[in-house]
């Protein structure tokens, strides 16, 4: 999810020049014209970091660090104070009221970008752990928060070996995946997992939730997965297992989507069962694209969850693409690619190939991967992955990651 | 994000949502339930006429909330999800658990 920078300047040409240099690197920005406003805002809707200006008639900069400061909501948030050249008293000053940097006009933008991203730096391991500090209380230490921020690192490494390093190599099918992680810690995962000589486990998955209670549902699924999918017969007898398990054993609000299935390579089927996950496309050579709907419920929320399994046969040539909502979701730049990526609504031939899709021109949305599909349907699994990705930068007008995104492409030989 | 909460008839609780649910926002959203469930308000309808997109914390809220609700022999009930919004509960079967209406009325009418 993009990082939110309150800008606060009370000259209007600097906020715009900021927004306009801040935005395009992947961060949403709200803009204050002076101290009480920016105060307010802060408090209704905690940025993750404040640019704030020192010469502001009323209210100066110093004063709104310490009104912050005094707040539960704004505490936390780091603060870049923006101080005319030469004041040096004003950075001293600056530091001393809980400003985590400083910056001095006339900036050159790529400074205020370069120390934007130092401080996000430092301080977006500490925000995960924001739930944990308020779970500890009066309990809480700097030294605990260390070592929590420690354990998360630890944990990020632990997921990052749990994901397959590259894409099973079968006979007759062509697989690559895609994984881009917009923090330490992702959400999103999938696996491989051979089944028999003929048969490989499929998975892809999006945990939702945030932090360190997510990674450890992500692993406890995943661990499930594979005790359970030598077990049980259907995908949707295995998907079942895993809501029980989870919906038992966490609170409500933490929950997975998945997609689970079977691939048979003699039979040349893809035998499934959907739980909740945004639904995979199944492009094939007379050019139609089938989505896959066959599951049930998101995983972990109720244990009365029931599921079914469907199947696909994939003819040579034919196309899975199993992705997670932080492709569908990415949100359209304000200066979108010049070859028309998002007119794809006045292309009557392929407009309705997708008909659930989100059909605003805010989001990217199944449609548009529907359509980026099947222009680039004779291209191999990895440069499809490659396609997905530009089409995503040309539509964004962004190669920013704001949320996590995942992808996997399999394709039958022809 | 902006909302506003209006209690009416029967004790229902009608919390008028304006803009997108995500990031800090969703947190915003989750305490002005909890805020409802706790002064007795356990009789829910969450607008989303003015609601382009939620995220999955801000499911996760409702899923929680909805659960909570329906301890305490109350009910949360959805008010017109516009087509994102839509698309998410359908993709996820909560539709299939939540109620939906179209207009506020029939949503004050699913607690009578």
């Amino acid at each position: 999810m993009a990082e939110t920078i309150l800008v606060v300047d009370d000259d209007l040409d600097i906020l715009e020049l900021l927004k306009m240099n801040l935005e395009p690197e992947g961060y949403n920005v709200r803009t204050a014209s002076d101290g009480d406003s920016a105060v307010q805002s802060a408090c209704m809707d905690p940025p993750d970091l404040i640019l704030l200006d020192v010469m502001m008639p009323h209210k100066n900069g110093f004063q709104v660090i310490e009104e912050l400061k005094n707040i539960e909501e704004t505490k936390s948030v780091p603060v870049i104070l923006v101080t005319a050249r030469g004041q040096t008293e004003d950075k001293v000053r600056g530091l001393d009221t809980g400003a985590d940097d400083y910056i001095t006009k006339p900036f050159d933008l790529r400074e205020v970008t370069a120390r934007v991203e130092a401080v996000l730096g430092r301080t977006r391991p500490i925000k995960y752990i924001n739930p944990l500090m308020r779970a500890m209380g009066e309990g809480f230490s700097e030294k605990g928060l260390e070592q929590l921020a420690g354990h998360l690192q630890a944990a990020a490494a632990i997921q990052k070996k749990l994901l397959p390093e590259q894409a099973p190599s079968l006979d007759g099918f062509d697989i690559a995946t895609l994984l881009q992680s917009s923090t330490s810690v992702s959400g999103d995962f999938y696996d491989f997992i051979p089944l028999s000589e003929t048969q490989i486990g499929i998975v892809l998955g999006d945990v939702k939730g945030n932090g360190i209670p997510a990674a450890l549902l992500m692993v406890m699924i995943r661990t499930a997965l594979r005790l359970l999918c030598h077990e049980e017969d259907t995908p949707a007898l295995i998907l079942k297992r895993i809501n029980d398990l989870v919906a038992r054993d966490t609170e409500a609000d933490l929950f997975a989507t998945m997609i689970y299935g079977i691939l048979d390579t003699e039979t040349s089927t893809f035998t499934y069962s959907n739980g909740g996950h945004c639904y995979p496309l199944h492009w094939n050579t007379t050019r139609n694209i089938d989505v896959l709907k066959t599951g049930g419920m998101l995983i972990g929320a109720f244990e009365e969850a029931t599921f079914t399994t469907g199947t696909c046969l994939l003819a040579p040539g034919d196309i899975l693409v199993f992705y997670t909502d932080g492709i569908t979701e990415t949100e359209a730049g304000d200066d979108p690619g010049s070859d028309g990526n998002r007119g794809v609504s006045e292309n009557s031939e392929q407009s309705d190939v997708y008909p659930d899709a989100i059909p605003t021109d805010t989001f990217y949305g199944g449609d548009r991967l529907a359509v980026c599909l099947s222009k680039n349907a004779a291209l191999s699994a990895s440069a499809l992955c490659e396609a997905v990705v530009n089409d995503l930068a040309s539509f964004s007008g962004s190669t920013q990651t704001p949320d996590d995104r995942a992808l996997i492409v399999i394709k039958r030989d022809v | 994000m902006n909302f506003d909460t209006t209690i009416g008839e029967e004790n229902i609780s009608t919390l008028h949502i304006e803009g997108k649910i995500l990031g800090n926002a969703t947190e915003t959203f989750r305490k002005e339930m909890e805020t409802q469930l706790q002064t007795g308000h356990d009789k829910l309808v969450v607008d989303l006429t003015n609601v382009p997109l939620i995220d999955s914390s801000a499911l996760g809220a409702i899923v929680t909330t909805l659960k909570s609700c329906q301890e305490s022999g109350g009910k949360l009930v959805l008010l017109n999800p516009q087509k994102a919004v839509q698309e998410v509960l359908e993709v996820t079967h909560l539709a299939t658990v939540i109620e939906i209406y179209d207009t506020e009325e029939s949503a004050r009418d699913a607690f009578m």
